[in-house]
């Protein structure tokens, strides 16, 4: 598995092997000792192409926003190795990063928390550039920084109004143009589009993907709201407590999921056609996901399964190959 | 002053589930507050209008008066079960609140029964739960602990403001497919608000839709999905991405902003977002006027 050299396929920008974020738990205030961890991400693995969109798909507490934070080095990954554009940069120190980081920019959720509010929108889209010593250049900067302006849609003339004075659409495209101020080849987003009104999240999703096609953006991309992410990804890996459960196409993932978390998940969303509703079999997973401080034993998803085996509690199934390009982690599921 | 929720009607029926859907700032949460009267005034004021239950207008009442009805023969549940739960009550102590305070029962008393509304609603071992604190349960079973505290006495509606919005799509499922279980075994009638299309379609009977303030469309769910008559509801089902849809399908959204409500335009709210506006929609508001059986939309166009 870790061979000694970093080197990804021809096309394949990211890869993340083995993948273990453990957040120690202590007990005592005087002689402080470490009594547990929470395994936030244990064991994860995937790799993304250059310009596809990898979807990372799971409920709260999955691990999802933690493997992004960890791929993109914003916390530390307690073992396992991130290869970036052909490099090894798991443990990678700070100014190393530097350089990378203009490679590897990120959405966050929350448009209203992630923007100064102390910051003119031309500053906030222009503030990478300067920390970059990209700004060297008055005339070329105010040009980028007003290109990235009309490239997520805003009108010139919003360049000196504060964010503030946006709605949660508009704050999330000044969010993007700044993530896209650097040129970089990874944009991941983590739940982009969650914390906006329907009519408006069209626009964002829109918005991203022709970003995507203009610019040749790889996007990985997280959210919970399996019909965005159906809609906006090539690949789709679904998690449960910190693993990844299913790997597979966009198409046969939602066509045709082998995993039962896969199909609970895909049966619980609700699709917007009374007549169609009416139809479905209406499967209600029961249980609540266990919490990350004690996983259940063998497969972590057993005590919610509707289709267990007696296996299922005692070994854990590993993520395996099922056929082309899709890996199930499941007893019911023997490889191909 | 912002008009948040300006000149609307609807009915439900026993037994039945009605979707107030909307974006945010449509009004729909001040609607369902306002039924039961729980719009703080000041700032907020009810200007007009009457809200009939079983034929008595509940904006006449006095302050005893809807207090007899709040939580006992109209009961609500919210969004977040946390903020709404008292963290330094035991959930037994809550559930039974509502059963002492309406009925005088003793606290003795109302244990068992407590118990029994618990598992109701699928709490498993409720009975030794009784004396846990909110904190140490779940998000799902928070919501599950509102919904036994509002069927505690038996109401004959029940109002849910995004009673699920907080929770994970497995768990959502749950809670709706109870709720609709139980309004099914009381005949309790459902007013489910709510901005997720999906859950209308696979709940609803009826549904109103809101638009700064006002219904635009009302019909049966089946009518107003298969033959939506107002251009913001046709922009709404065209805008969602569906786990139906065909691959790659772009996005129509609707262009432009929500509407600012303390600065409402003369016309239609919806006019300047609108693939449809004519200058009539400019200066004059349309009102909500039925187009066929049982369906209403507010709109001049020919949709």
């Amino acid at each position: 598995m870790s061979d000694s050299t970093s080197s990804t396929g021809p096309d394949e920008i990211l890869r993340v092997e083995d993948l273990r974020v453990h957040f120690p738990l202590h007990s005592g205030v005087l002689f402080r000792k470490q009594v547990g961890a929470v395994r936030a991400v244990d064991g994860v693995s995937f790799s993304v192409r250059r310009g596809e969109t990898l979807g990372l798909v799971g409920e709260s507490g999955c691990g999802k926003s933690t493997t992004a934070l960890a791929v993109l080095r914003m916390v530390e990954p307690t073992a396992g190795r991130i290869v970036f554009e052909g490099r090894d940069i798991t443990t990678l120190d700070r100014a190393s990063m530097r350089p990378l980081r203009r490679r590897m920019q990120m959405v966050y959720q929350d448009p209203f928390g992630s923007l100064d509010p102390r910051m003119k929108v031309r500053d906030l889209v222009g503030e990478p550039l300067i920390v970059h010593g990209m700004a060297d250049d008055r005339a070329a900067y105010r040009d980028r920084v007003a290109d990235l302006i009309e490239m997520v849609g805003l009108l010139p003339d919003m360049a000196d109004r504060y964010p503030h004075e946006f709605s949660g659409g508009q704050r999330q495209r000044i969010a993007i143009a700044r993530a896209l101020a650097l040129e970089p080849a990874l944009l991941v987003c983590d739940e982009p589009v969650s914390a906006l009104d329907v009519s408006i999240q069209a626009q964002i999703v829109n918005l991203l993907m022709d970003l995507q096609e203009r610019l040749g953006l790889t996007y990985l991309f997280i959210a919970h709201d399996l019909s965005v992410v159906r809609h906006i990804s090539d690949r789709i890996a679904v998690m449960y407590l910190g693993r990844i459960v299913e790997q597979a196409s966009r198409d046969q993932l939602y066509r045709d999921p082998k995993h039962p978390y896969t199909e609970a998940l895909l049966a619980a969303v609700p699709i917007p056609d009374p007549e169609l509703e009416a139809a479905r079999p209406q499967q209600v997973l029961k249980g609540e996901v266990p919490s990350v401080l004690h996983p259940p034993s063998g497969c972590r998803f057993h005590p919610r399964c509707p289709k267990a085996l007696p296996e299922c509690s005692t070994t854990e199934p590993l993520l395996r190959p099922i056929g082309a390009g899709r890996e199930v982690s499941c007893h019911l599921h023997v490889p191909a | 002053m912002v008009q948040a929720v300006d000149a609307v009607s609807f009915d439900v029926d026993p037994g039945e589930t009605l979707a107030i859907v909307g974006e945010s700032g449509s009004g729909k949460s001040v609607t369902a507050l306002s039924i039961l009267r729980l719009v703080p005034q000041p700032p907020g004021h009810l200007d007009s209008g009457s809200i009939h239950f079983k034929g008595e207008d509940l904006l006449a009442l006095d302050d005893a008066g809807i207090r007899a009805i709040r939580g006992n023969r109209i009961a609500m549940i919210f969004q977040e079960p946390m903020s709404s739960l008292n963290p330094v009550l035991t959930v037994g102590t809550q559930v039974g609140e509502p059963i002492r305070e309406h009925r005088g029962t003793p606290w003795r008393e109302t244990a068992s029964e407590v118990a029994s509304l618990l598992t109701r609603v699928s709490i498993p071992d409720a009975a030794s739960r009784l004396e846990s604190y909110p904190h140490q349960y779940s998000g799902g079973m928070r919501q599950r602990v509102m919904i036994a505290m509002s069927l505690a006495l038996a109401p004959e509606l029940i109002i849910a403001d995004e009673p699920t919005t907080a929770l994970d799509v497995t768990v959502q499922a749950q809670i709706l497919a109870l709720l609709k279980r139980l309004t099914r075994e009381t005949g309790a009638a459902l007013i489910l608000i709510t901005h997720d299309l999906g859950v209308v379609a696979r709940y609803a009977d009826r549904v109103a839709v809101m638009y700064a303030g006002r219904i635009v469309e009302s019909a049966t769910a089946r009518e107003l999905y298969a033959r939506p008559r107002h251009p913001y509801t046709r922009g709404l089902l065209d805008s969602v991405p569906r786990l139906d849809s065909d691959r790659r399908r772009r996005l129509v959204p609707i262009e432009g902003q929500p509407p600012d409500l303390a600065n409402l335009p003369p016309g239609c709210a919806f006019a300047p977002r609108c693939s449809r506006v004519m200058q009539r929609c400019l200066v004059e508001r349309p009102a909500l006027e039925q187009v066929a059986d049982r369906h209403h939309r507010a709109c001049f166009a020919d949709v």
